[in-house]
């Protein structure tokens, strides 16, 4: 299995939450080798299941979110530049001269307005979402044939290999999740599992965890992974806030997971030599994981996160070895039978 | 030819006092046009084009080679490395950037915190180039140190792509425009003969264009480059500057010069009479090389030739592929008309 060209595409197609057709398809045809009858649901959801020869056998969710964040078409001005909202939580200060793709009747590229420092003098700010124009040189009438209010606006960054084992991309938050879930299919893909299995890749997490709430209702699992993106360590960062880079998932420990499950994801870390490091939370998860926690009568759930620097920006950081490491783990931790 | 010569030399990178790329590219591209090629000791590429007629007086036509990047000035234990800007750039459109690093195009990113650990006040604030760093995935000093050294140059990653019916949106536009004019000149027969000088380091101060100035010894020089305007929606009136397919751009005066009057009227009356469009700058900003040039030895007559150019010293400027037309169109006609004066 080819990690590498896995991610490279899954971060190539676009999938900005509330319409993620594009990356669904994508990610529907890389589960269906593991399971056959994936679909897609109302709510965007990818869906895939691989059951257990015994049906009263525990029911594991694992989760990765489709969607990610970006642009909202709003409307289209008279000299013909379109204006935005924002759809997830967006960094402002870096927008000026990014190439962005509209994702219209036809992707079409744009570029975000700015003003250069010749002309911007001392007045210069930080633009709210409402003042961003994307110029992508056709008037208003030639605009309108090709977009519609609401089409989606993704960064145009390229997938980039780095030093280290380190790739770039624009999406990888949460991507890379996804890689390693289809990762540990791949590892467990022979063995009996102990476990009636199902893979969620969610919808609209960017927006308020909205697909997983809908699919964890119709799922009803037992214990439930939200595999996830978190903050890794980079230059003047607090370390206490973040995991680091190349050094294995960060295994989540918070009031609001479960400690059952923490202790069995690291004890299988232990126990099978693969690096691990821990995510202290003092509450909720900011993740699908909350949702899960608090579905129907109450899930055990837990986060299993990838490290990544520049989170919701253009030009996000993650490490391959780390998502091959987080699919191990999960393989090694499904493979091993927990009571629950 | 035109378009093919902006969008190879688009995608070099070639910070100021790193143009070798394009000086290479340059000099491989005219070899069987020029009569005599020279570099000078800064690096710019001297040519010489013999006309159907001697000039009266000397004429040279400029533009510049080098584009606005970074400099790595220090590494950090972390492996994280520390640059400065080359050229006038504003750090919001450094930041969170892909870039190419060295000359073995090693892949970066200039990290940005994520928004999700700012507070509400960093959220509105700037970044400052000191606070930027690059990030390469080196492990910690000693691996990044394997891969660069300090003085290393950095570049916005290369792209070039046309965006609606005629506009070209890219790095580096300022002044490969005025390169790929020049290469489609000098290809040409000329009424006169001209002296080409593609030019090193004008966003650091106008150095190439100073020494060449003196070397070559005009008396008339036509400077061809893009510049800055601002039409964008909400901009009225002056503040505008110039605008896309609006034509060639030619100022009376900006923060570099006062240019020719002369000159000045007859790339004017040139445009009317072969029905282009043309406009001049609307507020007194920017400078080119001609800040340089028209003060060399005991003086130079100079003009500008821009084309006006949108989001200019960012990975993503934008122009009008007609107003390029067309800023050719006026030069050639200038060779003709402008040693006559």
């Amino acid at each position: 299995m080819n990690l590498l060209e896995i991610l490279d595409n899954l971060s190539s197609v676009d999938g900005v939450s509330g319409n993620e057709n594009n990356a669904g398809m994508t990610a529907l045809s890389l589960l269906k080798k593991y399971c056959p009858d994936a679909y897609i649901d109302k709510m965007g959801n990818v869906i895939g299941n691989i059951y257990s020869n015994d049906k009263k056998a525990p029911h594991i969710l694992l989760d990765a979110h489709l969607d990610q964040v970006g642009f909202i078409v709003t409307s289209i001005t008279e000299e013909g530049f379109i204006k935005v909202g924002n759809v997830g939580g967006l960094d402002m200060r870096l927008m000026p001269a990014q190439n962005v793709i509209i994702h219209g009747k036809k992707a079409i590229n744009g570029v975000i307005a700015s003003i250069p420092p010749h002309l911007s003098g001392d007045e210069q700010k930080v633009l709210d979402i409402t003042d961003l124009l994307i110029d992508t040189g056709y008037s208003k009438s030639e605009l309108s044939e090709i977009i519609s209010l609401g089409n989606r606006v993704t960064f145009d960054t390229p997938f980039m290999k780095l030093a280290n084992e380190c790739i770039a991309a624009h999406s990888l938050d949460d991507r890379c999740g996804i890689a390693s879930i289809i990762y540990a299919l791949e590892l467990i893909s022979d063995n009996e599992i102990p476990y009636n299995l199902t893979v969620l890749f969610s919808s609209q997490e960017e927006v308020g965890e909205c697909g997983a709430e809908t699919a964890v209702y119709n799922i009803n699992p037992d214990i439930a992974i939200a595999v996830d993106v978190s903050f890794a360590l980079s230059h003047n960062d607090d370390p206490i806030k973040c995991g680091k880079i190349n050094a294995g998932p960060m295994i989540g420990i918070s009031p609001t997971l479960s400690k059952e499950i923490s202790d069995s994801l690291i004890d299988t870390a232990k126990s099978n030599n693969i690096p691990w490091q821990t995510e202290i939370m003092n509450g909720t998860t900011g993740t699908n994981a909350d949702r899960f926690s608090v579905s129907r009568g109450g899930v055990k759930s837990c986060t299993l996160s990838i490290p990544l620097r520049y989170m919701h920006t253009p030009s996000e950081i993650i490490s391959v070895t780390d998502v091959q490491n987080t699919g191990k783990l999960l393989a090694e931790w499904i493979r091993r039978s927990v009571s629950c | 030819m035109l378009n093919k010569y902006l969008e190879e030399l688009c995608l070099l990178c070639a910070a100021s006092g790193n143009e070798k790329a394009v000086r290479e590219y340059i000099c491989e591209n005219i070899k069987h046009y020029a009569d005599s090629i020279k570099i000078d000791p800064l690096g710019s590429v001297i040519a010489e084009k013999k006309g159907r007629k001697q000039s009266p007086k000397k004429l040279m036509i400029s533009a510049h080679m080098d584009e606005v990047g970074l400099i790595i000035t220090y590494i950090n234990d972390d492996g994280t490395m520390q640059i400065a800007p080359v050229g006038g750039i504003d750090a919001s459109v450094v930041i969170g950037r892909p870039v190419v690093v060295g000359d073995n195009n090693i892949n970066g990113v200039i990290g940005a915190k994520p928004v999700h650990l700012l507070n509400s006040n960093q959220r509105k604030e700037l970044p400052k180039f000191s606070e930027l760093y690059l990030d390469i995935g080196a492990k910690n000093k000693k691996q990044a140190e394997e891969l660069i050294s300090l003085g290393t140059y950095v570049h916005f990653l290369p792209s070039f792509n046309i965006i609606g019916d005629i506009k070209v949106c890219s790095k580096a536009l300022d002044d490969r425009i005025g390169c790929a004019i020049m290469l489609e000149l000098i290809k040409e027969e000329i009424p006169y003969d001209v002296t080409f000088a593609f030019l090193v380091q004008e966003e650091v101060g106008l150095r190439g264009a100073k020494a060449a100035a003196f070397s070559v010894n005009p008396d008339i020089a036509i400077v061809l480059e893009a510049t800055t305007a601002a039409d964008i929606s909400g901009a009225n009136g002056d503040a505008k500057v110039c605008s896309l397919g609006n034509g060639p751009v030619v100022s009376f005066m900006d923060r570099s010069t006062i240019y020719d009057r002369e000159l000045y009227n007859l790339a004017f009356a040139e445009c009317k009479r072969m029905d282009i469009p043309c406009q001049t700058k609307t507020r007194i900003a920017g400078g080119n090389d001609s800040g340089a040039i028209h003060m060399s030895r005991g003086g130079v007559r100079t003009i500008a030739v821009s084309a006006p150019c949108r989001y200019l010293h960012s990975p993503s400027s934008v122009a009008d592929l007609n107003d390029i037309q067309n800023c050719l169109k006026l030069t050639k006609a200038m060779i003709e008309k402008a040693v006559e004066i």
